[in-house]
């Protein structure tokens, strides 16, 4: 059901779901950065800040007259449903054997208001690693079970975005539990049945004909204000062809191995285990921190390190995204949010990487192709 | 795997310690929730704990049918160092079975060929036992295992045992000849002239160092075995042990969920390959 509402209305949904026990997460001013944090009223809200990224860069600038400003930061819903350091459990040693002293437990359920259709589809996506029927994990499910999701459709397209190539913007197709686009003067909701009780108190109209036009004329401006893409709709196949293509020596000069992007990537799950004692009871921790493809001893075995050189992790990170997590999890591992481009120290372009991959194996097909001169 | 498991582990008690080299231990654990070696399927692991200092990926080597289950270590690393200072009595943390294991009952009728490189050999062990435990079960059992020295071959005293059974023909092979070593020199690929292979009906479980498996592999290729019938068990950064820490990808394939055993022809674009 489609309905309209003053915008003026925020901060009777923010109470409302509140009311309904859930600690709002969204996008917040913090350190300069739009950050995903605690929302205690609208007036948290980072309304009207706009952000502006590039390759390596980001900065605020310019004031808008718009709620939601800002495309996204360096969080995404990862952050609190896969967080970057959870403790699993902490045992302690009595001698006679190694007892539980506590295990983990959620501590409040979330409700994600202003991300971005990106960042549901990338919690889609963790939803399939982590969630894998046999190997479910308990702090993911617990934490992802009671969250909801206010997701905001784009009528701005960032400078890195790409998520119309990926097939996972700017609009929320599913998934959701209230969908917003922001019209000039109003808001417009998509509230399936089983969200209605959050507009309590909120005076909501039936959107008419004319403003669902609107709305679809904003995403389309957003659609094909874009300039990145992936050439490819369905790149795994020629992905894998390339496995030996240069254009992966010629990114990862470049690289740093310093992870950042596997950090602000909202699909990327690679985590170890910490061991932390404690020494005035001995108890020793388990907490699980995000780990990184790129870090040089990721791989490392008794039997060796198979990827010991930047390169091979370079094209371990790359190749996962647009080809091995498909074969995996049956879906791509990138939603085109354009962070690891915006966040690389050095600007490296993952659209550029793919495109370049997949531009020379097309080029060494057709040479393979191209008839023989006797 | 029901979920809860994956952040707990079973406590084992150590019953029983055998030094096989300078450097490598077995243990035979107890583990005191009701679980024997029959709840252990052939080529799976289990990740052994050390409080407060780490897990490590170990292989099942007992077989079903024994009592204790045994984890053979060799020393390389900080929780390996520990795991073989372990007295009678000291206590291990463990979280398994994981992983698919060996296809036996594909290689019933067949020619099994069991090649073995260091210790590769603990993951295959539980498959001699059982060919040795029902002859007949296989048409015929090659077990080809190499190790750098004479005194880097482990498991020595159940040779015989395992000779002794019908249709099972042990061949060794060490990389140098020392003390009195009468037997074979050269890698485990220079014993497979010596092995009789009918590639129409052989069926390979091979484990070692990932030089040996190529090598071996490529053998068995040139003299006609089908990549559907070599199986590898492989070895990478286990971790989390359920496909959710990312540290032991081989391609799109999660070693600890998808593997540790692999058809070769199933891996052959990614193993062996620079830098995958």
């Amino acid at each position: 059901m489609y309905f309209t509402a003053a915008k003026g209305s925020v901060p009777r949904f923010i109470l409302n779901l509140q009311h309904q026990g859930f600690t709002l997460i969204g996008p917040s001013l913090s350190e300069g950065v739009i950050r995903l944090r605690e929302l205690r009223g609208a007036e948290d809200l980072a309304s009207g800040v706009v952000d502006i990224q590039g390759p390596g860069s980001y900065v605020l600038g310019g004031e808008s007259a718009s709620m939601f400003a800002s495309v996204n930061g360096p969080d995404s819903p990862k952050t609190y449903l896969h967080p970057a350091e959870v403790e699993l459990s902490k045992h302690v040693d009595k001698g006679s054997g190694i007892e539980l002293v506590s295990a983990f437990h959620s501590g409040g359920k979330y409700a994600f208001f202003g991300i971005r259709p990106c960042d549901l589809r990338g919690v889609r996506i963790m939803d399939r690693t982590m969630l894998m029927p046999g190997f479910e994990d308990l702090v993911y499910s617990t934490l992802r079970d009671d969250s909801i999701f206010i997701v905001v459709n784009c009528t701005k397209a960032g400078e890195n975005c790409f998520c119309a190539s990926m097939g996972t913007g700017p609009t929320a197709e599913s998934g959701y539990d209230v969908a917003v686009t922001e019209l000039p003067e109003k808001l417009l909701f998509d509230v399936p049945e089983k969200s209605m009780d959050m507009f309590q108190g909120i005076a909501l109209k039936a959107a008419t004909e004319e403003e669902l036009r609107e709305a679809e004329e904003m995403v389309r401006h957003a659609r094909e204000q874009m300039g990145r893409r992936i050439r490819e709709k369905d790149p795994a196949r020629q992905m894998y062809a390339a496995l030996d293509s240069p254009v992966w020596g010629e990114a990862a000069e470049r690289c740093l191995a310093c992870g950042n992007c596997t950090m602000v990537c909202p699909t990327c799950f690679c985590n170890t285990i910490i061991y932390r004692t404690d020494l005035r009871d001995g108890s020793v921790s388990r907490v699980r921190v995000w780990d990184s493809c790129l870090s040089k001893d990721f791989a490392y075995s008794a039997g060796g390190n198979p990827r010991q050189q930047r390169r091979a992790r370079y094209r371990q990170f790359v190749m996962h995204k647009f080809a091995y997590w498909r074969d995996e999890f049956g879906t791509y591992g990138c939603v085109g949010c354009g962070r690891c481009i915006t966040w690389c120290p050095v600007g490296i372009d993952i659209t550029e990487t793919v495109n370049g991959v997949l531009k020379d194996r097309q080029d060494a097909a057709k040479k393979m192709e191209a008839p023989r001169v006797a | 795997m029901p979920r809860q498991a994956l952040q707990t582990f079973t406590q084992g008690t150590v019953r029983g310690i055998r030094k096989e080299t300078p450097d490598t231990f077995t243990l035979l654990l107890d583990l005191g929730d009701g679980r024997t070696p029959d709840d252990f399927l052939p080529g799976q692991f289990n990740m052994l704990y050390v409080f407060g200092v780490g897990e490590v990926p170990i292989s099942v080597a007992s077989s079903r049918g024994e009592k204790l289950l045994m984890h053979t270590v060799r020393s390389v690393g900080a929780v390996t160092n520990l795991l073989i200072r372990l007295s009678v009595g000291g206590k291990v943390g463990l979280r398994g079975p994981f992983g698919r294991g060996w296809p036996v009952a594909e290689a019933e009728g067949k020619q099994l060929l069991v090649i073995a490189g260091g210790l590769g050999l603990p993951p295959l062990r539980p498959v001699i036992e059982e060919a040795v435990a029902k002859p007949g079960r296989f048409a015929e059992v090659k077990v080809l295992y190499g190790a750098r020295t004479q005194t880097d071959l482990i498991y020595t005293h159940e040779y015989s045992r395992w000779q002794a059974a019908n249709g099972c023909n042990l061949l060794l092979t060490v990389d140098r000849g020392t003390g009195d070593w009468r037997g074979n020199v050269g890698v485990v690929t220079t014993l497979f002239p010596m092995a009789g292979v009918d590639p129409g009906r052989a069926i390979a479980f091979i484990c070692g160092p990932e030089l040996m498996l190529k090598f071996s592999i490529l053998g068995l290729v040139k003299i006609g075995v089908p990549p559907e019938r070599i199986f590898i068990s492989l070895e990478r950064n286990m971790n989390c042990a359920s496909g959710i820490c990312g540290h032991c990808q081989l391609g799109p394939f999660f070693i600890c969920r998808d593997g540790p055993v692999f058809s070769y022809s199933k891996v052959r674009d990614f193993f062996p390959k620079e830098g995958v």
